[in-house]
C-alpha cells in the first residue's frame, strides 16, 4: 500500500492510502508428478564469448566460421546453464569493462522520429504523497465520453486509513457518482501537472471516479498517458522517415 | 497479408483489420542514451552473483525446473488453476468468428486496465461488409460497448476484449484485463470481522507474551 495527499472540494486534505488492484495471475505448472514446478533465469553466453570478440580473436568471419565447425568456441563452458539468482544491471564500455560514471541523456524525438530535444536525464520525485496535497481541480469529465477519449492503463484503489479519512473519501466518493463523472487530478499548485507514482516513473494523467453503495464506497484513480485516437496523417511517419531516424 | 479478425453481428460477418494505436506515433517518444565519462555510448549488461561474470544483453533464458531442481522441458508440464483444475487453452481469436452479443457498462468497463487499443479498419470493400459495418457503427453510437475474451495468438488465458466507438467516432478494440476492484465500509478491506472473535479479542489483550 502507498499514500497519497488529497485535497476535496472544500480544500480539506488528508493522506490516505492507496492499494493496487492489479489480478494476480493464476496459473501454476505442475510437473508430471504433480508438484509444483518453477522457473529460473540461467546463462546463456557471456561477454567475452560475444560475436564481435570471437571474430576480434579469430581475425576473419571466415577464420572463426572455421574454428565453430571445428570446435564450441562460443560456449562458455565454466558458466553456460548455471542458473542466475541475484544480479546486478551493470553498463560497460566498447572493451566490456564495467564504466563507474555513467551519464545518462535523454534524447526527445517527435512522432515523425526527428530528434527534438537532447538532454541531461533528470529522474522526477512522486508528486502524489509530497507535502503540497493533489486538489480537487473541478475539472469533470462525463464517465460515457471519457472511457472514449482515454486508454486507461492502470488504476489503483484510494482507501481510507481511519474513520475520520472513510467519512472524507465517502463524501468524496458520493460526489463524483452523482456526477456520473471522472474528475481530472493533477499535480502543482495549478492541478495541471502529470502524477508521478514513483521517482523516475512513467508520468500519467490521474482520473478520479466514486461509487457508492449503501455505506461503501469505491473510490478508483484511473491512470492514462495515452489518448483513444488514430494518429493524424501529420503525425504518422512515412516509412522513409522512419527508417532514417 | 495479415489475418482479419471476424466478428458475427447477428447474422452477419464484418472482417477488419487491427491497426494498433501507439503512443510513440501520437506524442513521439524518449530514448535513453547512457555514456562513460568520455561522451562514448555504453551497453547494458548483467552482472552475475559471483561478482565477475559479464552477461551481454540477450544473454539469459528461462528455463523450467521440477520440484526437486531438476530441468525439465515446459512441454512436460501441467498448468493449472489455483484451485489445481488443469486450463483448457484458448484458441486464437483469428481463428474463429467472434460473436457480438455480450455488452459491458461503463462501469464494468471501468474495472479494467487496457494494455493495448487498436483502431478497426473494413476488410474489403464490398457493399455487404460496409452495409454491416455501418450496421455495427450504429449500435456503437448508441453507447453500446461489446465485450468478449480476445487472444492474438492462443494461449492458457484469454484477455479482456472491448468494441467501443471513440469521441471521434473510431471503431476501436481495446484490450486489457480485469482488476480486483471492490467496495470498501467504514472496516478495512483487509480486516474481517469474522476472522476476529470479541473472545479472541480478549485474550489477546490479556496476553502478556505479546508484549
Amino acid at each position: 500500500m502507498g499514500d497519497i495527499n488529497l485535497a476535496n472540494s472544500s480544500g480539506r486534505d488528508a493522506v490516505v492510502a492507496t492499494a493496487s488492484v492489479v489480478s494476480e495471475r493464476n496459473v501454476r505448472w505442475l510437473d508430471k508428478q504433480g508438484r509444483q514446478a518453477s522457473s529460473a533465469r540461467v546463462i546463456k553466453s557471456t561477454m567475452p564469448y560475444e560475436i564481435d570478440r570471437l571474430i576480434s580473436v579469430a581475425g576473419t568471419v571466415s577464420k572463426l566460421s572455421q574454428l565453430l565447425v571445428d570446435g564450441d568456441p562460443e560456449i562458455d563452458l565454466e558458466n553456460t546453464g548455471r542458473i542466475l539468482r541475484e544480479t546486478a544491471r551493470v553498463y560497460v564500455d566498447k572493451d566490456r569493462g564495467i564504466v563507474r560514471n555513467v551519464q545518462f541523456w535523454e534524447i526527445v524525438k517527435n512522432a515523425d522520429g526527428s530528434v527534438r530535444e537532447r538532454r541531461p536525464r533528470k529522474l522526477a520525485d512522486t508528486n502524489i504523497s509530497s507535502d503540497t496535497p493533489l486538489r480537487w481541480s473541478g475539472i469533470f469529465v462525463p464517465k460515457e465520453k471519457a472511457i472514449r477519449k482515454f486508454v486507461f492503463s492502470s488504476k489503483a484503489q484510494i482507501q481510507h486509513v481511519n474513520g475520520l479519512t472513510y467519512d472524507f473519501l465517502f463524501g468524496m466518493a458520493r460526489d463524483l457518482e452523482q456526477r456520473n463523472s471522472l474528475m481530472l487530478l493533477g499535480a502543482g499548485p495549478k492541478s495541471n501537472q502529470p502524477l508521478i507514482l514513483r521517482r523516475g516513473a512513467v508520468p500519467y494523467r490521474g482520473f478520479l471516479e466514486g461509487r457508492t453503495d449503501g455505506d461503501k464506497y469505491l473510490l478508483l484513480l484511473h491512470f492514462s498517458n495515452m489518448e483513444l485516437k488514430t494518429p493524424t496523417p501529420s503525425e504518422r511517419p512515412t516509412s522513409e522517415e522512419g527508417a532514417s531516424a | 497479408m495479415a489475418k482479419p479478425l471476424v466478428f458475427l453481428l447477428g447474422e452477419d460477418e464484418i472482417a477488419v483489420t487491427l491497426n494498433k494505436i501507439d503512443r510513440s506515433r501520437l506524442y513521439g517518444f524518449k530514448e535513453v542514451e547512457a555514456v562513460d565519462e568520455h561522451g562514448e555510448i555504453c551497453q547494458l549488461a548483467t552482472l552475475a552473483d559471483d561478482g565477475r561474470t559479464l552477461i551481454p544483453r540477450g544473454g539469459t533464458g528461462l528455463v523450467w525446473t521440477d520440484a526437486e531442481g531438476a530441468w525439465c522441458e515446459k512441454s512436460e508440464l501441467k498448468p493449472v488453476n489455483v484451485d489445481g483444475n488443469e486450463l483448457v487453452p484458448v484458441q486464437s481469436s483469428f481463428n474463429a468468428p467472434i460473436k457480438l452479443f455480450d455488452t459491458a457498462t461503463v462501469d464494468e468497463y471501468l474495472n479494467h486496465n487496457i494494455r493495448l487499443a487498436y483502431s478497426l479498419s473494413l476488410e474489403g470493400t464490398d457493399d455487404n461488409a460496409a452495409n454491416s459495418l455501418m450496421q455495427l457503427r450504429s449500435e456503437l453510437q448508441r453507447g453500446t460497448i461489446f465485450a468478449f475474451a480476445y487472444s492474438y495468438r492462443g494461449g492458457l488465458e484469454a484477455d479482456a476484449a472491448f468494441l467501443l466507438l471513440s469521441e471521434e467516432g473510431e471503431i476501436m478494440l481495446a484490450v486489457g484485463s480485469p482488476t480486483q476492484v471492490a467496495f470498501v465500509g467504514i472496516q478495512a478491506p483487509t480486516h474481517s470481522s469474522e476472522e476476529d472473535s470479541p473472545e479472541d479479542s480478549e485474550e489477546e489483550l490479556m496476553d502478556f507474551d505479546m508484549i
